[in-house]
């Protein structure tokens, strides 16, 4: 399988939780918002999202609220809870010291 | 609606075998989603039809969401597979002990399941209801077979005015359960199976409350029908725990396999009528569940 596919698969829940921290947010803008911010990068599967932002629910990280917008539209806004921030903040710290150990193998190995 | 889209949600939500609130919830989202993947593609220039098949298509296959949204809700807590599994464990005890024979033992216990049923029930049915609403509908069905021992005419006549109304309440409950999913529906009278079948083995009719045989038979068998039992409280957090659907359903057909073994040991082999009521109740038990889920679907 893809190695970068594999990658986005590990760790789509801390980018998830990562989006969402930063401004409650609903489906298809995180697909969009993922996508800008990763220059492209991120051609996330948009059926994977739901089930994985159920996930997130039902381990109590983030909570869904349904919400009527001036056009009548109903969007269901995901919000970060307390446990959804800790746990993202101890995946950041992780994340950034693998990364940190990861760059000075592989850079020691390019020079 | 456009076409595309309304046939793919029915798609999806033919799949999503849980709770119709949950799955309409996940189902008005992914509407959204396609609603809003849509307009933006219109807006690129494309035609309503043609934006919608691209909006479905972009999506994913509806089975395999479905499929995943159903593991992430199907799973209960170790909690609440342990508190599923409790009336088993306790009636367990019953047996273990001669519990059974104390009429405040089993009052305690029949007073505990009622509480534990109707709160669950009015609580939105969490998933650890379903093997409590099992023993609540077991004196409903043993008061209308204990009827029919009743002596001459007066057992028929009895059973006449009963049935009818245990049959109205059992047959709504089963409904109920199994509109949400015929699994748990299964699982719910899974109990009964295992009772019903322990009755129809140790005598018929009015040989039930004939001279003590039906006791004796029960203080005979004590051990097979703890096991029983237990393999019926094991099956069931295997249910809750698991994740996906095939699973569940190989749990589930685990404690008929057991009873029908422990009903043998305890006969030494000799398999007559109630050999077939086993039978009987293990393809009623998934049957009449699937039925009623395939009319309520319609």
């Amino acid at each position: 399988m893809n190695y970068g596919r594999e990658l986005l698969k590990g760790n789509t829940d801390s980018l998830l939780l990562c989006l969402i921290s930063r401004q409650p947010t609903y489906g298809y803008q995180i697909v969009k918002e993922l996508e800008k911010r990763s220059n492209g990068y991120f051609q996330f599967k948009e059926g994977t999202l739901y089930p994985a932002l159920h996930r997130l629910e039902r381990d109590n990280l983030i909570t869904g609220k349904w919400q009527i917008l001036a056009n009548g539209q109903q969007r269901r806004y995901y919000y970060i809870t307390e446990r959804g921030q800790q746990v993202l903040a101890s995946r950041l710290a992780t994340w950034q010291d693998f990364s940190t150990a990861v760059k000075a193998v592989m850079q020691a190995e390019t020079i | 609606m456009g076409s595309n889209i309304s046939h793919y949600l029915n798609r999806f939500k033919a799949c999503l075998k849980i709770d119709q609130t949950i799955r309409d919830g996940v189902a008005e989202e992914l509407y959204t989603h396609l609603e809003d993947k849509s307009r933006e593609l219109e807006e690129n220039g494309l035609s309503k039809e043609e934006a919608s098949k691209i909006a479905v298509q972009s999506l994913g296959s509806p089975e395999l969401i479905a499929q995943q949204i159903y593991e992430t809700h199907a799973q209960g807590s170790w909690k609440e597979a342990l508190f599923s599994a409790l009336p088993h464990f306790l009636v367990a005890l019953l047996f273990t002990s001669y519990y059974w024979q104390n009429i405040v033992y089993v009052s305690i216990m029949l007073a505990l399941i009622v509480g534990i049923a109707i709160y669950g029930w009015h609580r939105g049915k969490p998933i650890w209801i379903f093997p409590w609403l099992g023993y609540y509908l077991m004196p409903v069905v043993i008061t209308g077979i204990l009827l029919l021992s009743l002596p001459q005419g007066w057992g028929w006549i009895a059973a006449l005015i009963y049935i009818p109304l245990a049959l109205f309440v059992f047959i709504h409950i089963v409904r109920q359960t199994a509109r949400r999913d015929w699994l748990y529906a299964s699982l719910m009278l899974a109990p009964m199976l295992v009772t019903l079948t322990w009755f129809s083995s140790l005598g018929s009719g009015n040989e039930l409350l004939r001279d003590g045989i039906w006791l004796a038979g029960l203080q005979t068998n004590a051990l097979w029908i703890v096991i029983s039992f237990i393999a019926l409280a094991a099956a069931t957090i295997a249910f809750i725990r698991l994740k996906a659907r095939r699973y569940k359903i190989i749990s589930l057909l685990i404690p008929p396999l057991v009873i029908l073994f422990s009903v043998t040991m305890a006969s030494r082999g000799n398999i007559d009528y109630w050999g077939w009521l086993i039978l009987f109740f293990s393809l009623s038990a998934f049957a009449i569940p699937v039925w009623m889920q395939a009319r309520a679907y319609q």
